[in-house]
C-alpha cells in the first residue's frame, strides 16, 4: 500500500470540506476521485500533498505517517510526490529545461543525471525541441506536457493530478488522456487523479472514488460506479 | 542556501561599514571633540572650522534648527544623559545652558579666557560662560515716531500692528521669563494680557517676525539683534531700536551664547580647549563681523559700525538661573497664552 | 520550519528595532516626576482644546485623503490606461513634490502666494492680501499637503492598474465602452491599491506638523512637539503622540473589514504591449490641457519658484560647498535604508499576503502603527534604548539611522510587497515545494524572480522616504553624519534664500537622478 488515508476530517469556518474519508491506494493504481465542484476532492489532494493539514485523521505514504491530527511530520518537499496543478503553475521566468531541472537540483541530483532524466522525459513527452523555450511561448497542450514532465522527472512515488485537463478543448483532452495513460503504464507510477468529468474518470481510472459533500459515496471500478450512478438517477 | 549566506554576509558587511564610522572609543582621548551647537550653523561652522585648522583637533558637530522646525540638540543632550556623546554644548542663549545645569547634564569649567567677561554673563559655579551676545531689540518699519519700549506693545497707537514670536520657543521665552522675574507674576501677566488685547500677532519665529515687519505687514516686533541687523544689511527699509534705554528704564535683555562642558563627555580636555577658543576675544570679533552681528562681551573688541558695544547698552538686570527657573514655572501659562 | 523561523526572526527584528523603543517610551509616559500616574493622559483627554486640535487634524487628514484620491485616481488612470502624449514626463513631474520635504514646499508657496510674494509683485498688493489669506489657514495647509502627497495616489493607481488582468477588461469591452469598463471593472479591481494610497496619505497628514505650523493652522501633533521642544517633557510628548497611533489602527481595522470579503484578480506582470490602452480620441487635447494645468499648479509653480530663487551660479556653488558631503551620505544611507526596507518588506509582505503565520495581521498592524507615530517619538525611544556603553557601536554609528528608517517606513515596503505577492499564484510556490525545494530555494528560485519588479518599486519608494526623512534623522544622527535634509534645515536659519533654494533644487536632482537611472535599468531588464 503506497498511500493510506485514515478517517480524515478537514473544516473551513465550521464547514466540513472533508468528512471522515478513508482510502487506500496500492502501488501502480490509477485512482480517480470523481465529484462535483466543492465536494472536497481538491482538499483531499492538497492534504495528501501536504499543503494543508487535516484537522483529524492520518495520512501515511509508503508506511510513513506524514501527517496526523493537525500536525505535519513530513514536509511536502520531502514526500517525493509529483503534482500537476489545475493552473499548471509553470515558472514563467524559467525555460522548459529549467522548469524541469529545478526540483532535481533541489534534491541535489548530480548534473549528468539531471540532464539524462530531463532528456528522457522530454523525449517521452515529445517536447525535446522546446527545452529552451519559455512556457509563455507554448500552446496550452504543450504547457500541459511540460507540467506533466516536471511532475514526473523526479520519479515520484505518487503522482497527484488536480483537474489538469479541465481547460483544454476536447481533442487535446482526449490526446492528453492517452498520453497520461501511456506514461503511467510505462513508468508504473501510482496516480491519484481528481476530476469532475465522468468521461475522463471512466477512461483513466482503474478505480474510481465518488465523492460528494466531503464524503465518499462509492468506491469501485468503472462498471460498479456506472451501475451505482445509473441506480441513483433511475431508482426504479 | 549559498545565496542566503551571501546575502547574510553582505548585510553584515554593510552594517560593519556603517558601524565603522562609530566614533566612540573608551579612553584614551582621541584627537577630536564633539560639540552640539544651537547657534545658527551658518555662523558657528566657520568658527569651528577655524578651531580645527588651528589646533588639528577634528570637530564633530550636531547642529540645531530653528526651534519651531524640529526638535534637536537640547533633546539629544537630555536623552543622552546617561551615556553622553557630546563634549561641549554651544548654546545660543544662556537659559538652555541653565536647564542643562539643573538637569545635571553639565559640569563646571573655569576657562582662563573667561576672565575678561563680565560676571553677570557667567555662572558663578562655572557651569556656563557667556560670549558674543544678542540683544532683544525692536525692528521697526513705520515712518512715524517709532516705539521705544516694550510697553509700546500695549500702546493703543499700535493696536493690531505689532507682532511677536511664539513665546513657547527660543529667546522670546527667555524674554518673557525675564520680565516675570523683574516685575513679578501679577504685573507680568497683566502686561501679557494687555499685549493680547492690543491685537498682537503671534508668528512662528523671530525670523518670521522680522520678515513680516520688513514686508511692512506690521509696524514693529521684538526680535533678536542679529535678525534685525541682517535684514538691514539686506537693504530692507527698517530700523533697529534698543528698547527702554532711558534713565530708569527697564533696559534690554541681552542673551549671550554660552559654552557648556558636558558631564562625562568622551573628550573633556579637547572640550575645554574648544571652550577656551570660543570664549576668546578673537572669536567674539569674528562673530561681531559675521552676519550674526553679535555683541562681544570682552571690552575693547573691534566691532563693525552697526554692532553696538556692550558697554553702550543698558541691559536688563537679571539672574539667568532665576530666569531659567521662572521659565519652567510659567510654561503652562505661556502655553495657554499662546492658545495651545 | 525554515520559513517559520525566518518569518519569526523578521518580526522579532522589527519588534526590537521599532517596537521596543516605542514601548519603552510608552511605559515612561505613565510616569510623572518618577511616580506612576495617568496625569499625562488625563491632561490630554480632559483638555477641550486638544479635542479641538484633534478634530482639526482629522479634518485635514480626511480632506487631504479625499482630494488626493479624487485627483490622483483619474490622473493615475489616464497615465496608466490611455494614450495621453508625454504621460511618462507627466508622471515624473507629479512625483517631484513627493521627494521634497513638505516644509520646503510650504516655503516655496509662501514665496509665491505671500503678501510680498511673486504673484503680488505681478498682480498687485490686493491680490497678495487675498492669496496670503488663502495660504495661511486650513485651505492653504490642505493645498500644500495635497500637492506633496498626491504622487502617492498616482503612483499606486498606476501600479495596480498595470496588473489588472486584461481579459477582464476585454470581457467588459464586449458590452460597454471604455468609460464604463474603467468605472465598473478596472477601478473596482484596484480598490486595494486605492485604499492603501488613501491609508498612507491619511497617516502622513494626521502626523504632519511642519506645514500646518508654518501656515498657522493648529493641529494635534503640535502638543507632542511642544512637549519635546519647549518643555523637554518626553513622557508627556509620547502620551500626546499615542492618539495618532490609535486612530491609525482604527482606520486599519476599517480597511480590513472593507477589503476582507473582496477578491481582486490580477495577472502576472507582462510587457506593456499586452496591456490594453484606452484611446482618448477627440478628447485627447482636452485631457492634455487639464493634466498640464494640474501639473503647472502642483509642480511647475513651486519648483519654478525654487529655481527662480536659486538662479545664480554663486548660490549653487555655495550650496554645493556647504552640502556636498551630506549629499553623498544621504545617497548612501538612503540606498542602504531602502535595501533594508525591501528585505523587511519582502518577508512581512509575504507573511501578510500568504497569511503564513497567525501573527500576520499583528505584524502588519505593528508596521502601520510605527509608520503613524511621529519620528520624534521613535527617535527618542531609539536613543533611550541604544545609547548605552555596550551598544555604543550601534548608537554612535549610522546604524542607528538605519534602525530609524526600518522602524518608521517598513509599512510601505511591506504593503507594496504584499500587493506584489498577490500577483504570484500560490501554486508556483507549491509546485516548487512539491518538486523538493526547501524554503530558501523556493524563495530565491521562484518567488524573488517573479517578485523582482515589486521589489524594485519597494526599493524606489523606500529610497524616496529615507532620503527625505527628517523626523528620525534629525534626532539620532551621529555627529558629522548629517544627511541633506538635516543639512538644509540646519542651514535654513539666516542662510541666504538663494542658497537654501539651491540646496532644495539639488535635493530634487539628487533624488530624481538615481530613480531615473533605476527606472531605465529596470526597463532594460524587461
Amino acid at each position: 500500500m503506497i498511500l493510506k488515508i485514515d478517517n480524515l476530517y478537514k473544516s473551513y469556518d465550521a464547514i466540513g470540506a472533508v468528512n471522515g474519508i478513508s482510502l487506500n491506494v496500492e502501488k501502480g493504481e490509477r485512482v480517480v476521485i470523481l465529484g462535483p465542484s466543492g465536494c472536497g476532492k481538491t482538499t483531499l489532494l492538497r492534504i495528501t500533498a501536504g499543503f494543508i493539514q487535516p484537522d483529524r485523521g492520518t495520512v501515511t505514504i509508503d508506511e510513513v505517517t506524514v501527517a496526523a491530527d493537525g500536525k505535519c511530520f513530513v514536509e511536502p518537499e520531502n514526500r517525493n510526490i509529483g503534482m500537476v496543478f489545475q493552473d499548471l503553475a509553470l515558472w514563467p521566468h524559467m525555460s522548459v529545461y529549467r522548469n524541469l531541472e529545478f526540483g532535481l537540483q533541489a534534491r541535489k541530483i548530480p548534473k549528468k543525471e539531471r540532464r539524462k532524466r530531463i532528456d528522457q522525459i522530454l523525449v517521452k513527452m515529445q517536447m525535446k525541441q522546446y527545452e529552451n523555450s519559455s512556457p509563455n511561448d507554448l500552446s496550452g497542450g504543450q504547457q500541459q506536457r511540460v507540467a506533466l514532465a516536471r511532475a514526473l522527472v523526479s520519479q515520484p512515488k505518487i503522482l497527484l493530478m488536480d483537474e489538469p485537463l479541465s481547460n483544454l478543448d476536447l481533442d487535446l483532452n482526449l490526446l492528453l488522456r492517452k498520453e497520461i495513460l501511456r506514461l503511467q503504464q510505462d513508468l508504473d507510477i501510482t496516480m491519484l487523479y481528481v476530476t469532475h468529468d465522468r468521461d475522463e474518470a471512466f477512461s483513466l481510472a482503474t478505480r474510481i472514488i465518488l465523492m460528494s459533500h466531503g464524503k465518499i459515496q462509492k468506491v469501485g471500478n468503472v462498471e460498479e460506479v456506472t451501475e451505482y450512478l445509473s441506480d441513483l438517477f433511475n431508482p426504479c | 542556501m549559498n545565496k542566503a549566506l551571501i546575502i547574510a554576509l553582505s548585510a553584515v558587511s554593510a552594517i560593519s561599514f556603517l558601524g565603522s564610522s562609530c566614533r566612540r572609543d573608551v579612553s584614551p582621548e582621541t584627537k577630536e571633540v564633539v560639540v552640539y551647537v544651537s547657534e545658527d550653523r551658518v555662523f558657528s561652522e566657520p568658527i569651528l572650522k577655524d578651531f580645527e585648522k588651528e589646533t588639528g583637533i577634528k570637530v564633530k558637530t550636531i547642529y540645531d534648527t530653528e526651534e519651531t522646525k524640529s526638535t534637536g540638540a537640547m533633546n539629544r543632550l537630555i536623552a543622552e544623559k546617561d551615556n553622553p556623546q557630546a563634549d561641549i554644548y554651544w548654546a545660543n542663549e544662556p537659559i538652555r545652558a541653565v536647564v542643562l545645569k539643573q538637569k545635571g547634564i553639565s559640569t563646571p569649567y573655569f576657562s582662563p579666557n573667561a576672565k575678561g567677561i563680565p560676571s553677570v554673563f557667567k555662572d558663578p559655579e562655572g557651569y556656563l560662560t557667556g560670549f558674543s551676545a544678542r540683544a532683544r531689540v525692536l525692528v521697526v518699519s513705520t515712518e512715524a515716531e517709532p516705539p521705544r519700549s516694550i510697553l509700546d506693545y500695549t500702546n493703543e497707537e499700535w493696536k493690531n500692528r505689532s507682532v511677536i514670536a511664539n513665546p513657547l520657543f527660543g529667546t522670546t521665552t527667555s524674554w518673557v521669563a525675564a520680565i516675570f522675574t523683574i516685575w513679578g507674576d501679577n504685573k507680568a501677566k497683566e502686561f501679557m494680557e494687555k499685549i493680547k488685547d492690543n491685537g498682537v500677532k503671534i508668528s512662528a519665529s523671530n525670523g518670521e517676525s522680522t520678515l513680516l515687519v520688513a514686508n511692512k505687514e506690521f509696524a514693529f516686533s521684538l526680535v533678536d539683534s542679529d535678525d534685525a541687523t541682517n535684514v538691514i544689511r539686506d537693504g530692507k527699509p527698517v530700523k533697529q531700536i534698543y528698547p527702554d534705554q532711558e534713565q530708569g528704564g527697564l533696559g534690554c535683555l541681552v542673551l549671550p551664547n554660552a559654552a557648556v562642558l558636558i558631564k562625562g563627555g568622551p573628550n573633556p580636555e579637547n572640550g575645554k580647549k574648544l571652550i577656551d577658543y570660543l570664549l576668546s576675544a578673537e572669536t567674539e570679533r569674528k562673530l561681531a563681523f559675521a552676519d550674526c552681528a553679535q555683541i562681544p562681551l570682552h571690552k575693547g573688541v573691534e566691532t563693525p559700525i552697526d554692532v553696538k558695544k556692550i558697554e553702550d547698552i543698558k541691559t536688563m538686570d537679571i539672574d539667568y538661573e532665576v530666569v531659567a527657573t521662572k521659565l519652567q514655572e510659567i510654561q503652562e501659562y505661556l502655553k495657554e497664552w499662546s492658545g495651545y | 520550519m525554515a520559513k517559520k523561523c525566518t518569518l519569526l526572526l523578521i518580526i522579532l527584528l522589527l519588534a526590537v528595532i521599532g517596537l521596543a523603543p516605542v514601548v519603552s517610551m510608552f511605559i515612561k509616559s505613565f510616569f510623572v516626576d518618577g511616580e506612576l500616574s495617568f496625569k499625562n493622559y488625563q491632561i490630554l483627554f480632559q483638555s477641550k482644546r486638544q479635542w479641538s486640535l484633534l478634530s482639526h487634524s482629522l479634518g485635514l487628514a480626511c480632506g487631504t485623503t479625499f482630494i488626493t484620491v479624487l485627483l490622483g485616481l483619474p490622473l493615475g488612470t489616464v497615465f496608466a490606461k490611455t494614450d495621453l502624449p508625454l504621460k511618462k514626463l507627466f508622471t515624473v513631474l507629479f512625483v517631484i513634490p513627493l521627494v521634497i520635504p513638505s516644509y520646503i514646499l510650504a516655503v516655496a508657496w509662501f514665496y509665491f502666494l505671500g503678501r510680498g510674494g511673486i504673484l503680488a509683485e505681478l498682480l498687485g498688493a490686493n491680490v497678495g492680501v487675498i492669496t496670503s489669506r488663502f495660504l495661511f489657514g486650513f485651505w492653504g495647509t490642505l493645498f500644500v499637503i495635497v500637492s506633496t502627497l498626491l504622487p502617492i495616489v498616482i503612483i499606486l493607481t498606476i501600479t495596480y492598474l498595470r496588473i489588472v488582468d486584461p481579459r477582464l477588461e476585454e470581457a467588459g469591452k464586449l458590452s460597454a465602452g471604455w468609460p464604463v469598463v474603467l468605472r465598473r471593472i478596472s477601478i473596482p479591481i484596484v480598490m486595494p491599491g486605492v485604499f492603501l494610497a488613501g491609508l498612507i496619505v491619511f497617516i502622513l497628514t494626521l502626523g504632519e506638523f511642519g506645514v500646518p505650523f508654518s501656515l498657522r493652522f493648529e493641529v494635534f501633533p503640535i502638543e507632542s512637539f511642544i512637549q519635546f521642544s519647549a518643555f523637554y517633557n518626553f513622557n508627556a510628548a509620547t502620551a500626546a503622540a499615542v492618539p495618532l497611533g490609535l486612530i491609525t489602527l482604527i482606520v486599519l481595522i476599517i480597511e480590513r473589514l472593507f477589503l476582507r470579503k473582496k477578491t481582486f484578480q490580477f495577472r502576472t506582470v507582462g510587457p506593456e504591449e499586452t496591456r490594453i490602452m484606452m484611446p482618448l480620441g477627440k478628447k485627447k487635447p482636452l485631457f492634455f490641457i487639464a493634466v498640464s494645468i494640474l501639473a503647472f499648479i502642483f509642480v511647475i509653480i513651486p519648483i519654478g519658484v525654487l529655481m527662480i530663487k536659486s538662479f545664480s551660479f554663486s548660490a549653487y556653488h555655495e550650496a554645493l560647498v556647504r552640502g556636498l558631503d551630506s549629499i553623498f551620505r544621504s545617497l548612501l544611507y538612503a540606498s542602504i535604508g531602502a535595501t533594508s526596507l525591501v528585505i523587511f518588506g519582502f518577508f512581512l509582505g509575504y507573511l501578510l499576503e500568504r497569511k503564513a503565520l497567525r501573527l500576520s495581521f499583528a505584524a502588519d498592524s505593528l508596521a502601520i502603527f510605527l509608520f503613524a507615530l511621529p519620528g520624534t517619538v521613535i527617535s527618542i525611544g531609539l536613543i533611550s534604548l541604544w545609547n548605552t556603553q555596550a551598544t555604543n557601536f550601534i548608537y554612535a554609528s549610522a546604524v542607528i539611522i538605519l534602525f530609524g528608517y526600518v522602524a518608521q517606513y517598513t509599512a510601505l515596503s511591506e504593503r507594496i510587497m504584499a500587493a506584489t505577492f498577490s500577483q504570484i499564484p500560490h501554486s508556483t510556490e507549491e509546485a516548487a515545494q512539491i518538486a523538493g525545494a526547501g524554503w530558501f530555494c523556493r524563495l530565491f528560485g521562484v518567488l524573488v524572480p517573479q517578485a523582482k519588479y515589486g521589489m524594485v518599486a519597494a526599493w524606489l519608494v523606500g529610497f524616496i522616504f529615507c532620503l527625505k526623512d527628517l523626523g528620525i534623522t534629525m534626532i539620532v544622527y551621529p555627529p558629522a553624519h548629517d544627511t541633506l535634509p538635516v543639512r538644509i534645515f540646519t542651514l535654513m536659519a539666516n542662510s541666504p534664500e538663494q542658497v537654501i533654494a539651491a540646496l532644495c533644487m539639488i535635493m530634487v536632482v539628487v533624488t530624481c537622478l538615481p530613480l531615473g537611472v533605476l527606472t531605465m535599468v529596470t526597463k532594460y531588464m524587461r
